[in-house]
Protein backbone atom coordinates (compact mmCIF):
# COMPACT_ATOMS: atom_id res chain seq x y z
CA UNK A 1 0.00 0.00 0.00
CA UNK A 2 2.91 2.34 0.78
CA UNK A 3 4.22 1.85 -2.74
CA UNK A 4 0.81 2.57 -4.21
CA UNK A 5 0.43 5.76 -2.18
CA UNK A 6 3.97 6.86 -3.11
CA UNK A 7 3.39 6.35 -6.83
CA UNK A 8 -0.06 7.97 -6.64
CA UNK A 9 1.31 11.03 -4.84
CA UNK A 10 4.15 11.29 -7.33
CA UNK A 11 1.69 11.07 -10.21
CA UNK A 12 -0.72 13.63 -8.74
CA UNK A 13 2.11 16.11 -8.08
CA UNK A 14 3.44 15.67 -11.57
CA UNK A 15 0.12 16.04 -13.37
CA UNK A 16 -0.75 19.25 -11.57
CA UNK A 17 0.54 21.44 -14.43
CA UNK A 18 -2.23 19.78 -16.52
CA UNK A 19 0.38 17.90 -18.44
CA UNK A 20 -1.30 14.52 -18.75
CA UNK A 21 -4.11 13.99 -21.25
CA UNK A 22 -6.02 11.36 -19.31
CA UNK A 23 -6.11 10.47 -15.64
CA UNK A 24 -8.31 7.75 -14.25
CA UNK A 25 -8.83 6.10 -10.95
CA UNK A 26 -10.64 2.81 -10.48
CA UNK A 27 -11.81 0.70 -7.62
CA UNK A 28 -12.81 -2.93 -8.07
CA UNK A 29 -14.17 -5.45 -5.65
CA UNK A 30 -13.83 -9.11 -6.64
CA UNK A 31 -15.32 -12.10 -4.90
CA UNK A 32 -14.02 -15.59 -5.66
CA UNK A 33 -15.49 -18.79 -4.28
CA UNK A 34 -12.34 -20.70 -5.26
CA UNK A 35 -9.28 -18.47 -5.24
CA UNK A 36 -6.71 -21.23 -5.76
CA UNK A 37 -8.81 -23.07 -8.30
CA UNK A 38 -8.52 -26.57 -6.87
CA UNK A 39 -10.86 -29.12 -5.34
CA UNK A 40 -10.49 -27.65 -1.84
CA UNK A 41 -12.49 -24.49 -2.43
CA UNK A 42 -11.28 -21.45 -0.58
CA UNK A 43 -13.06 -18.17 -1.05
CA UNK A 44 -11.55 -14.73 -0.87
CA UNK A 45 -12.26 -11.11 -1.66
CA UNK A 46 -9.86 -8.94 -3.60
CA UNK A 47 -10.02 -5.16 -3.51
CA UNK A 48 -8.08 -3.40 -6.23
CA UNK A 49 -7.33 0.29 -6.38
CA UNK A 50 -5.57 1.53 -9.49
CA UNK A 51 -4.66 4.68 -11.34
CA UNK A 52 -3.77 5.37 -14.94
CA UNK A 53 -2.46 8.40 -16.76
CA UNK A 54 -1.20 9.03 -20.22
CA UNK A 55 0.14 11.75 -22.42
CA UNK A 56 0.47 12.23 -26.15
CA UNK A 57 3.76 13.81 -27.15
CA UNK A 58 4.04 14.47 -30.83
CA UNK A 59 3.61 11.07 -32.46
CA UNK A 60 4.35 9.18 -29.26
CA UNK A 61 1.98 8.19 -26.53
CA UNK A 62 3.27 7.40 -23.05
CA UNK A 63 1.43 6.01 -20.08
CA UNK A 64 1.91 4.79 -16.56
CA UNK A 65 -0.43 2.74 -14.43
CA UNK A 66 -0.33 1.33 -10.93
CA UNK A 67 -2.61 -1.14 -9.16
CA UNK A 68 -2.74 -2.32 -5.56
CA UNK A 69 -4.66 -5.52 -4.86
CA UNK A 70 -5.51 -6.57 -1.32
CA UNK A 71 -6.64 -10.12 -0.56
CA UNK A 72 -8.82 -10.13 2.53
CA UNK A 73 -8.44 -13.79 3.55
CA UNK A 74 -4.88 -14.22 2.28
CA UNK A 75 -3.28 -10.82 2.98
CA UNK A 76 0.20 -12.27 2.49
CA UNK A 77 -0.60 -12.64 -1.21
CA UNK A 78 -1.39 -8.93 -1.57
CA UNK A 79 0.44 -7.28 -4.46
CA UNK A 80 1.27 -4.09 -6.28
CA UNK A 81 1.89 -3.87 -10.02
CA UNK A 82 3.35 -0.85 -11.80
CA UNK A 83 3.38 -0.46 -15.60
CA UNK A 84 4.86 2.17 -17.85
CA UNK A 85 5.22 2.29 -21.61
CA UNK A 86 5.57 4.23 -24.78
CA UNK A 87 4.19 3.65 -28.27
CA UNK A 88 4.38 5.08 -31.74
CA UNK A 89 2.24 4.80 -34.88
CA UNK A 90 3.86 5.25 -38.23
CA UNK A 91 1.64 5.29 -41.34
CA UNK A 92 3.12 3.73 -44.45
CA UNK A 93 0.21 4.78 -46.62
CA UNK A 94 -3.43 5.75 -46.07
CA UNK A 95 -4.26 2.05 -45.78
CA UNK A 96 -1.25 0.63 -43.93
CA UNK A 97 0.57 1.46 -40.74
CA UNK A 98 3.21 0.23 -38.36
CA UNK A 99 2.87 0.30 -34.61
CA UNK A 100 5.72 0.00 -32.11
CA UNK A 101 5.42 -0.22 -28.35
CA UNK A 102 7.79 -0.76 -25.46
CA UNK A 103 6.66 -1.33 -21.91
CA UNK A 104 8.04 -2.20 -18.52
CA UNK A 105 6.35 -3.76 -15.55
CA UNK A 106 7.28 -4.44 -11.94
CA UNK A 107 5.24 -6.66 -9.63
CA UNK A 108 5.75 -6.81 -5.88
CA UNK A 109 4.04 -9.44 -3.75
CA UNK A 110 3.95 -9.77 -0.01
CA UNK A 111 5.76 -12.50 1.90
CA UNK A 112 4.01 -15.65 0.70
CA UNK A 113 4.57 -14.91 -2.94
CA UNK A 114 7.67 -12.72 -2.87
CA UNK A 115 9.74 -15.28 -4.82
CA UNK A 116 7.52 -14.36 -7.77
CA UNK A 117 8.29 -10.64 -7.62
CA UNK A 118 9.41 -9.70 -11.07
CA UNK A 119 10.35 -7.00 -13.51
CA UNK A 120 9.57 -7.41 -17.17
CA UNK A 121 10.21 -5.67 -20.45
CA UNK A 122 8.00 -6.03 -23.54
CA UNK A 123 8.46 -4.91 -27.08
CA UNK A 124 5.77 -5.06 -29.73
CA UNK A 125 5.87 -4.39 -33.44
CA UNK A 126 2.68 -4.60 -35.47
CA UNK A 127 1.66 -4.07 -39.06
CA UNK A 128 -1.88 -3.60 -40.33
CA UNK A 129 -2.99 -3.13 -43.89
CA UNK A 130 -6.27 -3.00 -45.80
CA UNK A 131 -5.66 -5.37 -48.68
CA UNK A 132 -9.17 -4.46 -49.80
CA UNK A 133 -11.73 -2.18 -48.09
CA UNK A 134 -13.38 -5.36 -46.80
CA UNK A 135 -10.26 -7.35 -45.93
CA UNK A 136 -7.56 -6.69 -43.34
CA UNK A 137 -4.13 -8.25 -42.98
CA UNK A 138 -2.39 -7.99 -39.63
CA UNK A 139 0.91 -9.16 -38.26
CA UNK A 140 2.37 -8.78 -34.75
CA UNK A 141 5.67 -9.63 -33.16
CA UNK A 142 6.05 -9.61 -29.37
CA UNK A 143 9.20 -9.97 -27.31
CA UNK A 144 8.98 -10.44 -23.57
CA UNK A 145 11.67 -10.73 -20.95
CA UNK A 146 10.75 -11.54 -17.37
CA UNK A 147 13.16 -11.43 -14.49
CA UNK A 148 11.87 -13.05 -11.28
CA UNK A 149 13.30 -12.77 -7.81
CA UNK A 150 13.58 -16.54 -7.91
CA UNK A 151 15.58 -16.87 -11.12
CA UNK A 152 14.28 -20.38 -11.91
CA UNK A 153 11.39 -18.74 -13.70
CA UNK A 154 13.26 -16.14 -15.75
CA UNK A 155 12.45 -16.37 -19.41
CA UNK A 156 12.53 -14.65 -22.73
CA UNK A 157 9.76 -15.29 -25.24
CA UNK A 158 8.97 -14.43 -28.83
CA UNK A 159 5.55 -14.58 -30.47
CA UNK A 160 4.51 -13.99 -34.03
CA UNK A 161 0.88 -13.66 -35.16
CA UNK A 162 -0.48 -13.32 -38.67
CA UNK A 163 -4.19 -12.85 -39.43
CA UNK A 164 -6.46 -12.15 -42.34
CA UNK A 165 -10.13 -11.29 -42.29
CA UNK A 166 -12.93 -10.66 -44.76
CA UNK A 167 -16.26 -8.88 -44.35
CA UNK A 168 -19.19 -10.05 -46.46
CA UNK A 169 -22.35 -8.16 -47.49
CA UNK A 170 -24.35 -10.56 -45.29
CA UNK A 171 -22.73 -8.64 -42.36
CA UNK A 172 -20.59 -11.67 -41.59
CA UNK A 173 -16.89 -11.38 -40.83
CA UNK A 174 -14.61 -14.38 -41.14
CA UNK A 175 -11.12 -14.32 -39.71
CA UNK A 176 -8.22 -16.76 -39.69
CA UNK A 177 -5.10 -16.49 -37.56
CA UNK A 178 -1.80 -18.32 -37.19
CA UNK A 179 0.36 -17.97 -34.09
CA UNK A 180 3.83 -19.16 -33.28
CA UNK A 181 5.53 -18.77 -29.93
CA UNK A 182 8.89 -19.63 -28.42
CA UNK A 183 9.69 -19.41 -24.72
CA UNK A 184 13.16 -19.99 -23.38
CA UNK A 185 13.82 -20.41 -19.67
CA UNK A 186 17.10 -18.60 -19.32
CA UNK A 187 18.63 -20.20 -16.28
CA UNK A 188 19.65 -23.81 -16.14
CA UNK A 189 17.57 -25.78 -13.72
CA UNK A 190 19.12 -27.11 -10.61
CA UNK A 191 17.52 -30.34 -9.63
CA UNK A 192 15.23 -29.72 -6.78
CA UNK A 193 13.07 -32.62 -5.86
CA UNK A 194 9.41 -31.93 -5.59
CA UNK A 195 8.80 -32.85 -2.02
CA UNK A 196 5.15 -33.01 -1.21
CA UNK A 197 4.31 -33.82 2.32
CA UNK A 198 3.88 -37.49 2.58
CA UNK A 199 0.38 -38.51 1.75
CA UNK A 200 -0.51 -35.25 0.04
CA UNK A 201 -0.78 -34.02 -3.51
CA UNK A 202 2.29 -32.02 -4.63
CA UNK A 203 -0.01 -29.16 -5.53
CA UNK A 204 -0.62 -28.68 -1.84
CA UNK A 205 3.10 -28.07 -1.38
CA UNK A 206 5.12 -27.75 1.71
CA UNK A 207 3.34 -26.04 4.48
CA UNK A 208 0.05 -25.99 2.65
CA UNK A 209 -2.80 -27.47 4.42
CA UNK A 210 -5.94 -28.67 2.81
CA UNK A 211 -7.13 -25.86 0.68
CA UNK A 212 -5.03 -23.21 2.34
CA UNK A 213 -2.10 -21.26 1.09
CA UNK A 214 1.05 -21.70 3.12
CA UNK A 215 4.64 -20.64 2.68
CA UNK A 216 6.57 -20.43 -0.57
CA UNK A 217 5.22 -21.98 -3.70
CA UNK A 218 8.41 -22.27 -5.64
CA UNK A 219 9.95 -24.97 -3.51
CA UNK A 220 8.20 -27.71 -5.41
CA UNK A 221 7.85 -26.22 -8.83
CA UNK A 222 11.19 -27.05 -10.32
CA UNK A 223 11.75 -30.12 -12.40
CA UNK A 224 15.02 -31.83 -13.26
CA UNK A 225 16.90 -30.07 -15.99
CA UNK A 226 20.59 -29.57 -16.58
CA UNK A 227 20.33 -26.80 -19.11
CA UNK A 228 18.04 -24.06 -20.29
CA UNK A 229 14.85 -25.32 -21.81
CA UNK A 230 12.62 -23.93 -24.49
CA UNK A 231 8.99 -24.55 -25.37
CA UNK A 232 7.66 -23.90 -28.82
CA UNK A 233 3.95 -23.68 -29.65
CA UNK A 234 1.96 -23.23 -32.81
CA UNK A 235 -1.74 -22.50 -33.15
CA UNK A 236 -4.43 -21.80 -35.68
CA UNK A 237 -7.60 -19.89 -34.88
CA UNK A 238 -10.80 -19.04 -36.65
CA UNK A 239 -13.58 -16.59 -35.91
CA UNK A 240 -16.99 -15.94 -37.44
CA UNK A 241 -18.78 -12.77 -36.36
CA UNK A 242 -22.26 -11.69 -37.32
CA UNK A 243 -23.60 -8.19 -36.85
CA UNK A 244 -27.37 -7.92 -36.27
CA UNK A 245 -27.85 -4.16 -36.57
CA UNK A 246 -25.92 -1.79 -34.34
CA UNK A 247 -27.41 -3.22 -31.16
CA UNK A 248 -26.43 -6.87 -31.37
CA UNK A 249 -23.28 -8.76 -32.23
CA UNK A 250 -22.53 -12.46 -32.05
CA UNK A 251 -19.39 -14.43 -32.69
CA UNK A 252 -18.05 -17.97 -32.64
CA UNK A 253 -14.37 -18.76 -32.33
CA UNK A 254 -12.07 -21.74 -32.11
CA UNK A 255 -8.37 -22.35 -31.51
CA UNK A 256 -6.21 -25.44 -31.89
CA UNK A 257 -2.76 -25.32 -30.34
CA UNK A 258 0.16 -27.72 -30.50
CA UNK A 259 3.36 -27.83 -28.46
CA UNK A 260 5.86 -28.57 -31.20
CA UNK A 261 8.96 -28.87 -29.02
CA UNK A 262 9.86 -28.87 -25.35
CA UNK A 263 7.65 -29.33 -22.34
CA UNK A 264 6.74 -27.70 -19.05
CA UNK A 265 9.64 -27.72 -16.60
CA UNK A 266 7.40 -27.66 -13.55
CA UNK A 267 6.17 -30.39 -11.28
CA UNK A 268 2.63 -29.14 -11.57
CA UNK A 269 0.73 -26.25 -13.05
CA UNK A 270 -1.79 -24.10 -11.30
CA UNK A 271 -3.73 -20.94 -11.91
CA UNK A 272 -5.05 -18.63 -9.23
CA UNK A 273 -7.84 -16.17 -9.64
CA UNK A 274 -6.42 -12.65 -10.05
CA UNK A 275 -2.93 -13.63 -8.91
CA UNK A 276 -0.46 -14.37 -11.67
CA UNK A 277 1.30 -17.72 -11.45
CA UNK A 278 4.47 -18.29 -13.50
CA UNK A 279 3.71 -21.97 -14.08
CA UNK A 280 0.75 -21.20 -16.36
CA UNK A 281 0.64 -19.18 -19.55
CA UNK A 282 -0.09 -19.65 -23.27
CA UNK A 283 2.96 -21.91 -23.58
CA UNK A 284 1.80 -24.42 -20.97
CA UNK A 285 -0.75 -26.37 -22.93
CA UNK A 286 -1.85 -27.97 -26.13
CA UNK A 287 -5.39 -28.75 -27.20
CA UNK A 288 -8.33 -26.72 -28.35
CA UNK A 289 -10.70 -24.03 -27.24
CA UNK A 290 -14.07 -23.05 -28.67
CA UNK A 291 -16.30 -20.21 -27.65
CA UNK A 292 -19.23 -18.02 -28.49
CA UNK A 293 -20.16 -14.55 -27.40
CA UNK A 294 -23.28 -12.40 -27.60
CA UNK A 295 -23.00 -8.63 -27.22
CA UNK A 296 -26.10 -6.49 -26.70
CA UNK A 297 -26.61 -2.77 -26.33
CA UNK A 298 -29.59 -2.44 -24.01
CA UNK A 299 -31.76 0.61 -23.29
CA UNK A 300 -29.93 3.43 -21.45
CA UNK A 301 -26.80 2.32 -23.30
CA UNK A 302 -26.11 -0.56 -20.97
CA UNK A 303 -23.73 -3.02 -22.57
CA UNK A 304 -24.37 -6.69 -21.90
CA UNK A 305 -21.98 -9.42 -22.88
CA UNK A 306 -22.64 -13.14 -22.49
CA UNK A 307 -20.18 -15.83 -23.42
CA UNK A 308 -19.46 -19.52 -23.20
CA UNK A 309 -16.05 -21.11 -23.63
CA UNK A 310 -15.06 -24.75 -23.60
CA UNK A 311 -11.44 -25.82 -23.66
CA UNK A 312 -9.66 -29.13 -23.71
CA UNK A 313 -6.04 -28.81 -22.63
CA UNK A 314 -3.25 -31.24 -21.94
CA UNK A 315 -0.02 -30.16 -20.29
CA UNK A 316 3.16 -31.70 -21.75
CA UNK A 317 5.63 -32.71 -19.04
CA UNK A 318 3.05 -32.55 -16.27
CA UNK A 319 2.16 -35.78 -14.53
CA UNK A 320 -1.04 -36.48 -12.67
CA UNK A 321 -1.10 -37.52 -9.05
CA UNK A 322 -3.73 -39.00 -6.83
CA UNK A 323 -4.76 -37.12 -3.72
CA UNK A 324 -2.20 -39.06 -1.68
CA UNK A 325 0.61 -37.79 -3.89
CA UNK A 326 1.23 -40.99 -5.86
CA UNK A 327 2.09 -40.48 -9.49
CA UNK A 328 -0.42 -42.00 -11.88
CA UNK A 329 2.09 -41.96 -14.75
CA UNK A 330 -0.16 -40.15 -17.18
CA UNK A 331 -0.20 -36.66 -18.59
CA UNK A 332 -2.55 -34.14 -17.02
CA UNK A 333 -5.62 -33.29 -19.10
CA UNK A 334 -8.29 -30.73 -18.26
CA UNK A 335 -11.66 -29.93 -19.77
CA UNK A 336 -12.91 -26.52 -18.74
CA UNK A 337 -16.34 -24.97 -19.23
CA UNK A 338 -16.76 -21.28 -18.59
CA UNK A 339 -19.84 -19.07 -18.61
CA UNK A 340 -19.49 -15.32 -18.32
CA UNK A 341 -21.86 -12.38 -18.11
CA UNK A 342 -20.61 -8.81 -17.98
CA UNK A 343 -22.49 -5.52 -17.90
CA UNK A 344 -21.10 -2.04 -18.30
CA UNK A 345 -22.56 1.42 -18.18
CA UNK A 346 -20.74 4.66 -18.96
CA UNK A 347 -21.74 7.86 -17.21
CA UNK A 348 -20.32 11.27 -18.10
CA UNK A 349 -17.57 11.10 -15.50
CA UNK A 350 -17.38 7.47 -14.54
CA UNK A 351 -18.12 3.92 -15.66
CA UNK A 352 -19.51 0.93 -13.81
CA UNK A 353 -18.69 -2.66 -14.63
CA UNK A 354 -20.32 -5.83 -13.29
CA UNK A 355 -19.08 -9.30 -14.12
CA UNK A 356 -19.92 -12.89 -13.21
CA UNK A 357 -18.09 -16.05 -14.21
CA UNK A 358 -18.81 -19.68 -13.51
CA UNK A 359 -16.10 -22.19 -14.24
CA UNK A 360 -16.18 -25.95 -14.08
CA UNK A 361 -12.84 -27.70 -14.59
CA UNK A 362 -12.77 -31.47 -15.07
CA UNK A 363 -9.27 -32.90 -14.71
CA UNK A 364 -7.73 -36.36 -14.59
CA UNK A 365 -5.72 -34.97 -11.67
CA UNK A 366 -8.39 -34.85 -8.96
CA UNK A 367 -6.67 -32.04 -7.11
CA UNK A 368 -7.44 -29.79 -10.09
CA UNK A 369 -11.00 -31.00 -10.49
CA UNK A 370 -12.89 -27.92 -9.36
CA UNK A 371 -15.58 -25.37 -9.96
CA UNK A 372 -16.06 -21.81 -8.83
CA UNK A 373 -18.13 -18.65 -8.97
CA UNK A 374 -16.46 -15.29 -9.47
CA UNK A 375 -18.07 -11.87 -9.12
CA UNK A 376 -16.61 -8.49 -9.85
CA UNK A 377 -17.91 -4.96 -9.49
CA UNK A 378 -15.91 -1.92 -10.47
CA UNK A 379 -16.13 1.81 -10.83
CA UNK A 380 -13.77 3.93 -12.83
CA UNK A 381 -13.47 7.70 -12.82
CA UNK A 382 -12.07 9.34 -15.92
CA UNK A 383 -10.66 12.82 -15.86
CA UNK A 384 -9.54 14.26 -19.17
CA UNK A 385 -6.88 16.91 -18.84
CA UNK A 386 -5.68 17.49 -22.38
CA UNK A 387 -6.86 19.88 -25.05
CA UNK A 388 -10.36 19.19 -26.47
CA UNK A 389 -9.10 19.18 -30.00
CA UNK B 1 17.70 -4.09 -12.96
CA UNK B 2 15.24 -2.81 -10.34
CA UNK B 3 16.96 0.58 -10.31
CA UNK B 4 16.71 0.83 -14.07
CA UNK B 5 13.00 0.01 -13.93
CA UNK B 6 12.32 2.50 -11.13
CA UNK B 7 14.31 5.25 -12.90
CA UNK B 8 12.41 4.51 -16.11
CA UNK B 9 9.06 4.81 -14.31
CA UNK B 10 10.10 8.10 -12.74
CA UNK B 11 11.29 9.51 -16.07
CA UNK B 12 8.10 8.50 -17.82
CA UNK B 13 5.95 9.90 -15.02
CA UNK B 14 7.97 13.14 -15.16
CA UNK B 15 7.55 13.30 -18.90
CA UNK B 16 3.79 12.87 -18.53
CA UNK B 17 3.72 15.63 -15.98
CA UNK B 18 5.38 18.21 -18.17
CA UNK B 19 3.11 20.98 -19.41
CA UNK B 20 1.34 20.05 -22.59
CA UNK B 21 2.85 21.21 -25.82
CA UNK B 22 0.05 23.35 -27.15
CA UNK B 23 -0.90 22.66 -30.69
CA UNK B 24 -2.20 24.92 -33.34
CA UNK B 25 -5.92 24.09 -33.34
CA UNK B 26 -7.52 23.75 -36.70
CA UNK B 27 -10.88 22.79 -35.25
CA UNK B 28 -12.13 21.62 -31.90
CA UNK B 29 -14.98 19.70 -30.32
CA UNK B 30 -17.92 22.09 -30.20
CA UNK B 31 -20.57 20.60 -27.89
CA UNK B 32 -23.23 22.91 -29.35
CA UNK B 33 -22.84 21.23 -32.72
CA UNK B 34 -23.22 17.65 -31.54
CA UNK B 35 -25.30 15.37 -33.76
CA UNK B 36 -25.99 11.65 -34.15
CA UNK B 37 -25.52 9.96 -37.50
CA UNK B 38 -26.33 6.39 -38.53
CA UNK B 39 -24.73 5.16 -41.70
CA UNK B 40 -22.58 2.74 -43.62
CA UNK B 41 -18.80 2.81 -43.93
CA UNK B 42 -17.65 3.82 -47.40
CA UNK B 43 -13.93 4.20 -46.82
CA UNK B 44 -11.30 3.81 -44.08
CA UNK B 45 -8.00 5.68 -44.11
CA UNK B 46 -5.18 6.93 -41.86
CA UNK B 47 -4.68 10.67 -42.22
CA UNK B 48 -2.78 13.41 -40.36
CA UNK B 49 -5.24 15.77 -38.69
CA UNK B 50 -3.29 17.78 -36.14
CA UNK B 51 0.21 19.13 -36.19
CA UNK B 52 2.72 16.98 -34.29
CA UNK B 53 0.29 14.19 -33.47
CA UNK B 54 -0.08 10.67 -34.76
CA UNK B 55 -2.32 10.33 -37.82
CA UNK B 56 -5.99 9.65 -37.14
CA UNK B 57 -8.26 6.87 -38.24
CA UNK B 58 -10.78 8.54 -40.55
CA UNK B 59 -13.99 6.78 -41.55
CA UNK B 60 -16.08 8.02 -44.47
CA UNK B 61 -19.68 7.32 -43.40
CA UNK B 62 -22.69 7.59 -45.69
CA UNK B 63 -25.74 8.60 -43.67
CA UNK B 64 -28.77 6.33 -44.15
CA UNK B 65 -31.40 9.09 -44.19
CA UNK B 66 -29.75 11.84 -46.21
CA UNK B 67 -27.02 9.99 -48.11
CA UNK B 68 -24.63 12.74 -46.96
CA UNK B 69 -21.03 11.65 -46.69
CA UNK B 70 -19.36 12.43 -43.36
CA UNK B 71 -15.63 12.29 -42.73
CA UNK B 72 -15.53 10.92 -39.19
CA UNK B 73 -12.42 11.56 -37.15
CA UNK B 74 -12.03 8.66 -34.72
CA UNK B 75 -8.62 8.50 -32.96
CA UNK B 76 -5.03 7.54 -33.73
CA UNK B 77 -4.92 4.23 -31.84
CA UNK B 78 -8.20 2.93 -33.21
CA UNK B 79 -6.59 2.09 -36.49
CA UNK B 80 -4.92 -0.79 -34.69
CA UNK B 81 -7.51 -1.50 -32.02
CA UNK B 82 -10.60 -2.10 -34.11
CA UNK B 83 -11.23 -3.63 -37.48
CA UNK B 84 -13.78 -1.66 -39.46
CA UNK B 85 -14.69 -2.76 -42.97
CA UNK B 86 -16.39 -1.11 -45.89
CA UNK B 87 -20.12 -1.82 -45.74
CA UNK B 88 -20.37 -2.11 -41.94
CA UNK B 89 -22.96 -0.05 -40.12
CA UNK B 90 -22.11 2.49 -37.37
CA UNK B 91 -23.97 5.01 -35.24
CA UNK B 92 -21.76 7.99 -34.42
CA UNK B 93 -22.38 10.78 -31.94
CA UNK B 94 -20.02 13.66 -32.57
CA UNK B 95 -19.38 17.32 -33.21
CA UNK B 96 -20.10 18.58 -36.71
CA UNK B 97 -17.98 21.05 -38.63
CA UNK B 98 -18.00 21.89 -42.31
CA UNK B 99 -14.98 22.59 -44.47
CA UNK B 100 -16.97 23.39 -47.60
CA UNK B 101 -20.54 23.53 -48.80
CA UNK B 102 -20.89 19.78 -49.01
CA UNK B 103 -18.00 18.63 -46.86
CA UNK B 104 -19.34 17.36 -43.56
CA UNK B 105 -16.88 16.39 -40.86
CA UNK B 106 -17.57 14.77 -37.52
CA UNK B 107 -15.31 14.51 -34.49
CA UNK B 108 -16.55 11.27 -32.97
CA UNK B 109 -17.44 11.10 -29.28
CA UNK B 110 -19.36 7.81 -29.14
CA UNK B 111 -19.55 4.90 -31.54
CA UNK B 112 -22.19 2.14 -31.55
CA UNK B 113 -20.95 -0.91 -33.35
CA UNK B 114 -22.17 -4.53 -33.28
CA UNK B 115 -23.85 -4.19 -29.88
CA UNK B 116 -21.05 -2.28 -28.23
CA UNK B 117 -20.79 1.36 -27.26
CA UNK B 118 -17.36 2.97 -27.37
CA UNK B 119 -16.81 6.29 -25.67
CA UNK B 120 -13.94 8.17 -27.27
CA UNK B 121 -14.42 11.54 -25.62
CA UNK B 122 -16.22 12.86 -22.57
CA UNK B 123 -19.31 15.10 -22.76
CA UNK B 124 -17.08 18.15 -23.19
CA UNK B 125 -15.11 16.63 -26.03
CA UNK B 126 -11.93 15.82 -24.14
CA UNK B 127 -10.35 12.69 -25.62
CA UNK B 128 -10.24 9.65 -23.39
CA UNK B 129 -8.95 7.06 -25.76
CA UNK B 130 -5.82 5.44 -24.54
CA UNK B 131 -2.62 4.99 -26.37
CA UNK B 132 0.24 2.91 -25.20
CA UNK B 133 -0.75 -0.52 -24.15
CA UNK B 134 -3.74 -0.91 -26.41
CA UNK B 135 -2.22 -3.79 -28.32
CA UNK B 136 -0.11 -5.22 -25.58
CA UNK B 137 -2.88 -6.02 -23.25
CA UNK B 138 -6.50 -5.90 -24.23
CA UNK B 139 -8.11 -4.32 -21.25
CA UNK B 140 -11.62 -3.76 -22.38
CA UNK B 141 -12.67 -1.39 -25.03
CA UNK B 142 -13.13 2.26 -25.62
CA UNK B 143 -11.75 3.75 -22.48
CA UNK B 144 -9.95 0.67 -21.40
CA UNK B 145 -11.96 -0.49 -18.46
CA UNK B 146 -10.17 -0.74 -15.14
CA UNK B 147 -9.22 -3.72 -13.17
CA UNK B 148 -12.26 -5.89 -13.43
CA UNK B 149 -10.51 -9.22 -13.49
CA UNK B 150 -11.18 -11.31 -16.54
CA UNK B 151 -10.29 -14.87 -17.33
Amino acid sequence: MKRFISFMLLAVILISPLGADTFSLSLNQNLASNLFQNRYEEGDQISTLSFYLDKNLNKFSIYTEGGYSYLHENPNLTYYVQDAGIDFIHPISTKSALYFAAAGRAAFYRTDYSDFNYTSVNFLAAFKSYLHPTSIFKSNYTLEFKNYKSSYYDFISHALTVSLDKYFPSKTTLKGEIDWGYKNFIHPYIYEEALPEEGSHPGMGKGRGKGSFGKGLNQNLVNTQSEAQAIQVFSISGLAAQGLGNQVGINFSGTRQWVISGQNPFSFIEEFYAVENPSYDRFSWEGYQIGSQLTLLLPWYIQLNMGYTRSYKSFPGIETFDLEGNSLGIKRKDTKNQIEVTMAKDFPRFSILLAYYYINNISNDLYFDWNGHFFSIGIEWNISLGANR
Amino acid sequence: MKRIVIITFCLISLEIGLPAIRQEKQHFYNVDKEIKVEGTIEKIIMEPRYKDTAPFLIVALKEKKTQHLYQVEVSPVWFFDYDFHQGESLVITGSLYQTGENRFNLIAREIQFKGELFTLRDKHGFPNWRGGKSLQKKRGKGKGRGKGIRF
